[in-house]
């Protein structure tokens, strides 16, 4: 298993290159639903005063996604910002705060942080923390939910599969075990 | 009217404006999970 980490501990973090030259911190995390995986991170700037950045930072760009700071070669990597994300996506596209429903029809909660596995060569969506909802049963504030490789999600609704609420953890740990077995269940539905 | 009116007056718009300028940043900084359909092709031409 590789490390996981949540989106909102991505974002903010400073982008240095390896020359030591802190150019822009990650404003948000493009994720790209098709492929389940972290496409780049659209940036703002340093300063107190400064807004978003018109460059986005693409993820083949990244050499290094560390604890502390994001790591790229130079700031040639910087590319346009609808290179990375179309802005009329962005503009309607966050995914935090929307609903959790399954295959099945049910509401499961509101998503709240993003998981993400990365691994040598990627950053795969590996899961989400939701605010369970009142029927669903669970007491707890936020859980995790592991994500499966097909799914369906856009800033309004992600559906998954009904199996889904069997495999909810407490903490990321226990999301890092239920991972591995709910991909199992998956597979072996599908095949 | 007084001169502390004054200055209480200008004090107080001074802490309003600079409550709006904070809140507009960090609106403007605030980070999110944006969800595209497809990766963006490279360079400046469009996909088929």
């Amino acid at each position: 298993m590789n490390a996981l980490m949540l989106a909102s501990d991505i974002t903010r973090r400073p982008v240095v290159t390896l020359g030591g030259e802190a150019v822009a911190q990650v404003k948000d995390v493009v994720f790209d639903g098709r492929a389940g995986r972290v496409s780049g991170f659209t940036l703002s700037g340093r300063g107190l005063f400064s807004g978003p950045l018109r460059q986005a930072l693409p993820w083949e760009a990244v050499t290094s996604l560390g604890p502390h700071a994001v790591m790229i070669h130079d700031d040639t990597a910087l590319k346009p910002r609808d290179e990375v994300a179309d802005p009329a996506e962005a503009a309607h596209g966050n995914v935090l705060g929307a609903r959790v429903l399954t295959d099945t029809g049910t509401n499961l909660g509101h998503i709240t942080d993003v998981v993400i596995e990365v691994t040598a060569t990627q950053a795969l969506v590996a899961g989400y923390e939701i605010t369970p909802a009142k029927a669903s049963g669970h007491h707890r504030q936020t859980v995790f939910i592991p994500l499966a490789r097909t799914i369906a999600v856009s800033g309004e609704a992600l559906v998954v599969p009904a199996a889904a609420a069997e495999f909810m953890a407490d903490d990321l740990s226990a999301l890092e075990k239920a991972i591995p077995e709910f991909r199992n269940r998956m597979s072996g539905k599908e095949a | 009217m007084d001169w502390w009116v004054w200055l209480v007056a200008v004090v107080m718009l001074l802490a309003a404006g600079t409550g709006i300028l904070a809140g507009v940043q960090t609106r403007r900084r605030r980070g999110g999970v944006i969800v595209v359909r497809r990766t963006r092709p490279k360079g400046k031409g469009k996909a088929a």
